[in-house]
């Protein structure tokens, strides 16, 4: 069959969507279909600037597809009799962030207006799709809750897992992913203040800006950490990132109310470690269970200090909270063909 | 290029006789041109004027629905008389195309459509006009305060205009309210014009002698009484001037005006109406045309048209229309000192015949070369071929328009500048409209 | 710099479009420069025309400081620093609305849609801080029916280092696609009129079967199987550059073709000369007779007079070959001159 992916490009920036779908095109290719990627630009500043984007990807004619996978608002909306949806994003800022302000839809009638035109147009999409998946729990349930619609969760695989097997525990605590304010590595390290001495903590990823770079890099500064903290911030090539897993005793990701699992979560439950999180983490719940696949701390210092103490008091129970958070990464079935014969259902 | 036109056809209709001047100029032109007659059905018995092609009545829906699927241009012949446009507004809306406004003021025209339709007449007014306007309109004491009431505030020219492709107006007076609300280009174009039964061998002056004439349905906005009494006021025009009016009048109007004069001690006749020849002969007679109004209503004026074509010497009300025309080719009167402007030109007048005469000359020269058919048929097709982008910008709106309403879009998002300025690559002129439903 | 590269594309459709912006890519990147490339679905229904041409006008791309807009009608996004580099019309609107390949009929509502779109392209045209064109046929179109100056930038051939030059064999190669406008027919035709043993080698791949078939059942007919070999397949680059580097000299004849067309540049990194024909349009703006090849009546005797020439007088065909790279620097085909242009 013709496959064609249809994603969003935000001109400049590439991340795990962007990722995500290569994966998906490589792999359909190799279960025998013709796959390609089609990107639609999507720039949602102004908030007014949304609605002729919408009209925008309505108005492409996608004929020659026997199938469209769509990743993310606003290129799903993109009209194609067999559609089938593996909902990274909605647009948030028309949702929960709207509710939590955190949004960019203007104050008064004219957010209002755009709010309930993005769902109508939604809603009006996700009605007619083939079938919807979505990659988290918390993305499924948030179409629920705000659009009424079920989806079935469909993790995204690891890459490369191979990468990630016959490890060694090197007494450090690994923290992955990019470098923002959101993902919250600062709290690691402020926590890490009140930890053991013997507690060890390497921070590897990409900042988002210069400024992630330099307070992050302060606060350690601050807390006199540089013999416990070791920082590689940038885009790490994917050996190293996955050398800096496998060899760590714990790998830590707390972000703020995450939507999905988290690749850093995955990948480290690949790689047999237990993990550290917060209870406010939104995604990464789904692979992280208290006291048995790792630590799921309150997001305080004193909580997060007490979850990075445990990680050294006792290496065999670490090590069988990593082999579990493995187990049920496993139990996920979470396979690219799974996946390929899944969206082409 | 194949050619509907819209239009009345029958002999009084002087739009239809403007008309015809078009299609034949159009037809010589090698366009193929078929006429659909709009006038009322009690009208289509009545006598047509020459148009040099095949008619067909309004009515004939198949035969209509087919043309207008293989023409090339639509043009509709717009005024303000129902009885003579009532095929315009069965059809405009359905088959949009190029509309030559012969009248701005529609009030007429749009009460008598209005009947058994007041609610949605009622929704249009308060689209274009307000609430108040659409609570007011129905219920205007008199003609008169009708008139006065809806002119300036509600002329209805917007409700026709959004309709059409593309606007030919006759002159720049009253072409602000078209340019807001045709979304295809806008022509001013001279009027098609053409002076039949010109009686050869022009009128000797003869020296003192001022024959003035006035054509046209006598009421108070033809100024007659204004004539009376400006000749009145002077000695050397109550000696020379005599003042004839020729058209339909009502027999108040001919008490009034025949105490007036006497009253005055001036020299009136009141021919009332006539035929052709008679009118000709008339014309063939007058040193000056009188063709003051006040106020103006319409678009252009035919019968100043005429009387230059004729080569008279001709007043006319420095307003609408006439303030266009250009100085050198007919003396102008200020509205605001009507009785002194117009006493001393005709003064003027009746001292210097040969100046009269040259005026004359002056005037058949220029309108002959200006109220052309050729011309008006050239500007027909130039503007039909820029409106054929907004046929195809339209299209595009209205898909858009449905895809967004089908969407629940309010009318703020329906207004989003983000949306419709990009597109504007696509428009000839302006889009300044919000999409509407 | 930011640049995005944009144009359409039919997807799972693999067309030459493509090879110029991936390949601009890579150079750009080279320069180091940031670079985007984007590719919108696009069918050219002239009912679904200006709805798509709206879909352009509603893109965002002000986070790149300059656009390159492509295959058309990629040139209506807006942009303050847009360069095109048009490489054709939508011809069915355009020259070739008289002809067979106009798909729908010549009536009111299409000529309406014609000369809208025609209103339309000029006015997204002088949107465009520069517009290059392939080749100077392009840019006399773009003159002609939109009344646009442009200028020519001859489209470089990627990594033209791999191309080498080594002793001439027998062989004249054709490496395109077997298509009946590529006129691979003329070249069997004409075989059977030369004089001296030259042989043939046609190879690509075709879009259809009954090309390929018919040529090889004409290379039956003419006894010619042992002289004329046709690889209905596709060929590597690496194959495309032995086949070459060998050969007596290329031939490319496509009929009326907008530009010079790959094979004829390839033959000349290869330091080979390139048959062609006077009516083959684009490609003669490359190839001069006598200086880089030879331009022969489109007819099988005058083309076989001159693969003959070519094979007799070895030493003028080698000295062509060299002429080959030369001409190319004359017209300034190189990367370095392509970016230097978009760039400027």
């Amino acid at each position: 069959m013709k496959v064609l992916i249809v994603n969003n490009i935000v001109p400049f920036l590439w991340g795990g969507a962007e990722e995500l779908a290569v994966h998906l095109q490589h792999n359909l290719e190799v279960s025998g279909h013709e796959a390609e990627i089609l990107r639609i630009p999507f720039q949602w500043e102004p908030a007014t600037t949304i609605p002729s984007q919408i009209l925008m990807a309505r108005a492409l004619e996608l004929g020659n597809a026997d199938r469209v996978i769509a990743l993310k608002f606003p290129a799903y909306l993109v009209r194609h009799p067999q559609k089938t949806l593996w909902l990274l994003h909605q647009y948030r800022q028309a949702y929960d962030l709207y509710e939590a302000g955190q949004t960019n839809l203007p104050a008064g009638s004219m957010g209002d207006d755009l709010r309930a035109f993005i769902k109508r147009a939604d809603d009006d999409c996700f009605k007619n799709c083939r079938r919807i998946y979505t990659n988290s729990e918390v993305t499924q349930q948030r179409l629920a809750t705000y659009n009424g619609f079920d989806a079935q969760v469909l993790y995204p695989p690891v890459n490369d897992p191979e990468l990630f097997l016959g490890g060694s525990d090197d007494g450090y605590i690994f923290a992955g992913g990019r470098i923002n304010g959101m993902k919250r590595q600062h709290l690691l390290v402020q926590a890490l203040s009140l930890a053991e001495k013997n507690v060890k903590l390497l921070i590897g990823g990409p900042p988002e800006t210069p400024e992630d770079e330099r307070q992050l890099r302060e606060t350690v500064q601050r807390a006199g950490l540089s013999d416990r903290v070791k920082l590689d911030l940038r885009f790490l090539p994917r050996k190293t990132y996955a050398e800096y897993v496998k060899h760590a005793s714990a790998v830590a990701y707390l972000p703020y109310d995450e939507d999905s699992l988290g690749y850093v979560a995955m990948e480290a439950a690949t790689a047999s470690k237990a993990l550290i999180t917060t209870t406010d983490s939104g995604g990464i719940l789904g692979l992280v269970k208290d006291n048995r696949t790792g630590w799921v701390a309150e997001p305080t210092l004193p909580s997060l200090a007490q979850a990075m103490n445990q990680v050294g008091r006792d290496p065999a129970r670490t090590k069988a909270y990593g082999k579990a958070a493995r187990e049920l990464w496993l139990s996920f079935g979470v396979t690219w063909e799974h996946t390929v014969e899944a969206l082409l259902r | 290029m194949k050619i509907l036109m819209f239009t009345p056809a029958i002999k009084p209709s002087a739009i239809g006789r403007m008309c015809s001047l078009v299609t034949q100029a159009l037809v010589r032109k090698g366009h193929e041109v078929f006429l659909v007659r709009t006038e009322n059905e009690k009208l289509l018995e009545g006598d047509t004027h020459d148009f040099g092609c095949e008619l067909l009545p309004w009515n004939d829906t198949e035969r209509v629905q087919s043309l207008a699927g293989q023409s090339d241009l639509l043009v509709y012949q717009m005024g303000n008389n129902h009885e003579y446009h009532f095929g315009c507004m069965v059809w405009l809306p359905q088959l949009p195309g190029i509309l030559c406004m012969h009248d701005f003021f529609l009030g007429h025209l749009f009460w008598s459509w209005s009947d058994k339709r007041r609610e949605e007449a009622e929704k249009i007014l308060r689209a274009w006009y307000g609430e108040a306007m659409a609570q007011h309109y129905f219920n205007f004491p008199s003609t008169e305060a009708f008139i006065e009431g809806t002119r300036h505030e509600a002329p209805m020219t917007e409700w026709v205009c959004s309709m059409a492709l593309g606007v030919v107006t006759h002159s720049n007076w009253g072409a602000k309210r078209v340019l807001e609300s045709c979304p295809g280009p806008v022509y001013v174009v001279p009027l098609a014009y053409d002076a039949p039964g010109h009686v050869d061998g022009d009128r000797q002056p003869d020296n003192d002698a001022l024959n003035i004439l006035t054509i046209g349905h006598v009421n108070p906005n033809k100024r007659v009484d204004s004539v009376i009494r400006a000749i009145g006021q002077s000695a050397t025009l109550r000696a020379h001037a005599t003042y004839r009016v020729v058209g339909s009048i009502a027999p108040e109007t001919i008490t009034t005006l025949e105490a007036l004069a006497a009253e005055h001690n001036v020299k009136l006749t009141l021919s009332g109406q006539v035929d052709n020849k008679t009118l000709a002969q008339a014309i063939a007679e007058a040193d000056v045309v009188s063709c003051l109004r006040w106020p103006a209503l319409e678009a252009a004026s035919a019968s100043a048209i005429e009387a230059m074509l004729y080569g008279k010497a001709t007043i006319v009300t420095d307003t609408g229309f006439y303030r266009e025309l250009p100085d050198d080719v007919v003396v102008k009167i200020d509205p605001d000192d009507e009785s002194a402007s117009l006493q001393s030109a005709l003064e003027r007048l009746q001292r210097n015949p040969k100046r009269r005469v040259q005026l004359g000359k002056t005037a058949k020269a220029w309108a002959a070369a200006t109220f052309t058919g050729d011309n008006y048929a050239d500007k027909l097709l130039e503007i039909g071929r820029a409106a054929t982008k907004t046929q195809i910008l339209r299209d595009m709106i209205e898909q858009l328009t449905d895809q967004l309403c089908a969407w629940g879009a309010s009318d703020q998002i329906l207004a989003l500048r983000e949306t419709i300025d990009p597109l504007r690559l696509f428009s000839h002129c302006g889009s300044d409209k919000p999409m509407s439903r | 710099m930011k640049i995005i590269l944009c144009s359409s594309s039919v997807p799972f459709v693999n067309g030459g479009y493509r090879n110029i912006v991936d390949w601009l890519v890579t150079m750009l990147e080279q320069g180091g420069h940031k670079v985007e490339r984007l590719f919108i679905p696009q069918v050219d229904e002239p009912d679904l025309l200006f709805r798509q041409m709206a879909a352009y006008r509603w893109m965002d791309l002000s986070a790149a400081d300059r656009i390159i807009c492509f295959r058309p009608q990629a040139h209506f996004i807006p942009h303050q620093h847009k360069v095109l580099w048009f490489i054709h019309h939508l011809r069915s609107y355009y020259d070739l609305w008289d002809s067979p390949y106009r798909g729908f009929p010549d009536d009111a509502k299409h000529r309406r849609i014609r000369d809208a779109l025609h209103d339309a392209d000029t006015a997204a045209l002088r949107e465009s801080k520069k517009i290059f064109t392939n080749s100077q046929v392009v840019s006399d179109r773009l003159r002609r029916f939109n009344g646009v100056a442009s200028e020519v930038l001859y489209p470089p051939v990627f990594n033209s280092q791999r191309f080498f030059c080594r002793q001439a064999n027998d062989e004249i190669v054709c490496i395109c696609r077997l298509e009946h406008h590529k006129r691979q027919h003329l070249l069997i035709e004409a075989l059977r009129h030369t004089k001296k043993p030259v042989r043939l080698r046609l190879c690509g791949t075709s879009a259809t079967e009954g090309y390929p078939t018919h040529l090889k059942s004409l290379v039956g007919e003419l006894g010619l199987g042992d002289r004329v070999r046709v690889d209905n397949r596709w060929i590597s680059e690496e194959e495309k550059v032995e086949f070459l580097a060998g050969c007596l000299a290329a031939a490319y004849l496509p009929v009326d073709e907008d530009s010079y067309g790959y094979p004829s540049l390839e033959a000349a990194h290869s330091s080979k000369a390139t048959l062609t024909t006077a009516d083959s349009g684009g490609v003669l703006e490359l190839i001069r007779d006598g200086v880089n090849g030879c331009v022969a009546e489109p007819n099988p005797q005058a083309l076989a007079e001159a693969m003959d020439r070519l094979y007799t007088d070895r030493s003028h065909t080698q000295a062509m070959g060299k002429c080959a790279q030369d001409r190319l620097a004359e017209l300034n085909i190189s990367w370095d001159h392509t970016i230097d242009r978009l760039l400027a």
